[in-house]
């Protein structure tokens, strides 16, 4: 099998038509957002961390930032939490620029991939800082949460496994109560048992309450279950993004003889490309029908959606998914 | 805020207060047996008439005057251990990142977390500047050495102001490296430097200091009180301070300058030749020094210099990390 060699999609006029449905800028979600960017860019010295990010978060559901390591997804939440600046570009959450003030912080929860706790104090010492630090503070349901998992509350943080400190951090956002949850990496460091369990927690708190998640992995297969709305990094670009089921009723996968497919390219925006010496296996976006019969329609798996965008090396436009005649 | 700062620190704050304790019994202890002492002795060598020469009176233990000499460094201790991790440590470890996703800023959390640390720094200079002070009492009246280097920097307020700015010096390193050893290495290099170019520097131009002439044949002389000596000499026949060669001096002066009819005095001759009387009479000594009474106003500068010094760290400080990505 040859390698997959993506085709030039982005760059293709087809394709520029059909991302033309909405203006560029518009962002990629429909309803209200609880985040909005437009242009946003970061740069640390020479290098870009963040390019040109134009996306938007809808409220109250769980949104997937896919990328591979190094695509800028810390970054990208970094600056949704207002611990770093943008560069250039505009930003709002919850309906205003992140700013240092108790009301903008009250409503932000953001847990960093190291899982940062104070090592040496215990689970209760936090739950006490946070109900000093924070406007509101659900201290009694952090205890009941951690009791409920068998996580000590009086043993010294630093000394509880991985598993544990992750509940204990994801306990302590949640009682904060806040609108937005950003999430990075959260499931990385956890054994399968584990990583259940906090996606279980979660999943359970965003039904509770109905706040927004936004959360970063660099595999799909960790959060295709919890999430509903995907962003997709790669070199510091935003490749996809949108409401998964929306993007995978929006791609098919169209596997046939090996010939020429300048014709399925004119109707079709071709996503990937991968050849065999006896077929050829296309990940096209549109739902039409192909007039070719020797090619054979079905559908595609978000993994498989994922990694085709993420062989892309430029931006494949795709500023927002609208279904043709959706009439927005 | 301060709930949290107290939970992090009550560790240190212990050790702390334990440290202070033990040096306020010892003190204490041997500052009582050496005020009683001296105070029988002043009144034996008045009984006596013998007071003038008290320098032999011995006074203290050695091992705890050499304990009191040693808290020229206990102000840099709370720098290095407290001041350089405040800061540096909450970034190596990422825990900045767990406190300001609280519903803190972060302008807030530090002036909290510096002001206490601050505070503390100031009450640690102060509890051994006080003891060290009360202890050295006698030495000083003995000695009238108590605004020497060395001697000044340990008591009065100025380890107030050392204290505050070493801790503010550590906070700062800890701020703009990010890394605690490193800090701590900066705020040991970074306090001996300030201390020493300021002592040896600036200190003595505080004030215009005060000199003195005297006859050289008239035994010399002594300011009063416990002034600091910053130059003594001679000045010559045109009012030049003479270089002070090796070799030999008649009554402070050195022999080259004088005629061959002073060689007796170098010998240890108390009657000066007429001719020699005639050639030293155009020699006069000179004291330059910082009188005894300039003593506080050169503690209120010097505690000035110190706190403006922690102020600009401590603004360094709140610039670095509101205006940099956490």
């Amino acid at each position: 099998m040859t390698p997959i060699r993506p085709v030039p999609g982005p760059r293709d006029p087809q394709v520029g038509s059909l991302g033309a449905a909405a203006p560029r800028g518009a962002g990629c979600g429909s309803g209200p957002a609880a985040i909005q960017t437009s242009g946003l860019s970061k740069r640390y010295r020479a290098v870009s961390a963040l390019t040109d990010c134009t996306i938007t978060v809808p409220e109250g559901r769980i949104t997937a930032l896919i990328g591979p390591n190094g695509a800028g997804k810390t970054t990208l939440l970094r600056l949704f939490a207002g611990l770093a600046a943008p560069t250039a570009g505009e930003l709002t959450v919850n309906g205003t620029a992140p700013r240092q003030d108790p009301a903008f912080l009250a409503d932000i929860g953001f847990l960093a991939q190291e899982i940062p706790l104070y090592r040496r104090l215990s689970a209760a010492d936090h739950i006490e800082a946070g109900a000093h630090l924070n406007p509101r503070w659900d201290g009694a349901s952090v205890r009941e949460r951690l009791t409920a998992l068998h996580v000590p509350l009086d043993r010294a943080v630093g000394k509880l496994s991985g598993g544990q400190r992750a509940q204990v951090a994801l306990a302590l956002i949640l009682a904060k109560e806040p609108r937005l949850l950003l999430l990075d990496e959260p499931v990385a460091a956890l054994d399968p048992l584990a990583r259940r369990n906090f996606l279980a927690t979660l999943a359970d708190a965003v039904a509770a309450s109905g706040l927004t998640v936004v959360m970063s992995s660099h595999l799909v297969a960790d959060l295709e279950r919890v999430c509903d709305h995907i962003i997709m990094l790669a070199s510091s670009r935003v490749q996809l993004c949108g409401d998964i089921e929306e993007l995978l009723a929006e791609h098919q996968i169209l596997v046939g003889p090996r010939k020429d497919i300048t014709a399925i390219q004119r109707s079709h925006a071709v996503v990937q490309v991968t050849r065999t010496p006896r077929q050829v296996t296309l990940l096209v976006r549109g739902k039409g029908p192909v007039a070719d019969p020797a090619f054979q329609a079905s559908d595609v798996s978000l993994e498989e959606l994922v990694l085709a965008y993420m062989g892309q090396d430029a931006p494949p436009a795709l500023a927002r998914l609208t279904t043709v005649g959706d009439g927005q | 805020m301060t709930w949290l700062v107290w939970r992090q620190h009550r560790a240190q704050f212990y050790v702390g207060a334990a440290v202070l304790a033990a040096l306020a019994v010892l003190l204490l202890v041997t500052g009582l047996q050496m005020a009683s002492q001296w105070h029988s002795d002043l009144v034996a060598c008045t009984a006596t008439h013998s007071c003038h020469d008290q320098g032999g009176l011995f006074l203290g233990n050695r091992a705890i005057g050499f304990l009191v000499i040693m808290t020229l460094g206990a102000p840099v201790l709370v720098g290095l251990f407290w001041g350089a991790p405040l800061v540096a440590a909450e970034l190596e470890t990422g825990t900045s990142q767990f406190v300001w996703m609280q519903s803190v800023t972060r302008a807030r959390w530090l002036a909290v977390k510096a002001g206490w640390m601050l505070l503390a720094a100031a009450v640690w200079g102060g509890i051994i500047s006080a003891l060290v002070t009360w202890w050295s009492g006698p030495n000083n009246a003995l000695y009238l050495n108590g605004f020497n280097p060395g001697r000044f920097d340990i008591m009065g307020i100025v380890p107030v102001a050392y204290s505050v700015f070493a801790m503010a010096l550590g906070i700062a390193a800890g701020a703009l490296l990010h890394r605690t050893l490193p800090a701590m290495a900066v705020t040991l290099a970074g306090f001996i430097a300030a201390r020493a170019v300021i002592a040896l520097y600036l200190r003595p131009h505080y004030m215009t200091a005060v000199t003195a002439f005297y006859k050289l044949t008239g035994g010399g002389y002594t300011p009063p009180g416990s002034y600091w000596q910053l130059a003594q000499g001679v000045v010559g026949p045109n009012g030049q301070v003479l270089p002070q060669p090796n070799g030999a001096y008649a009554d402070g002066v050195p022999m080259s300058y004088l005629p061959h009819s002073c060689a007796p005095l170098n010998g240890g001759a108390t009657k000066v030749p007429p001719s020699c009387a005639q050639a030293l009479a155009h020699f006069r000594g000179f004291i330059t020094y910082q009188p005894a009474d300039r003593y506080w106003t050169f503690q209120g500068i010097e505690t000035g210099i110190f706190v403006a010094l922690a102020a600009a760290l401590i603004a360094i400080t709140a610039v670095v990390l509101l205006r940099r990505d956490a």
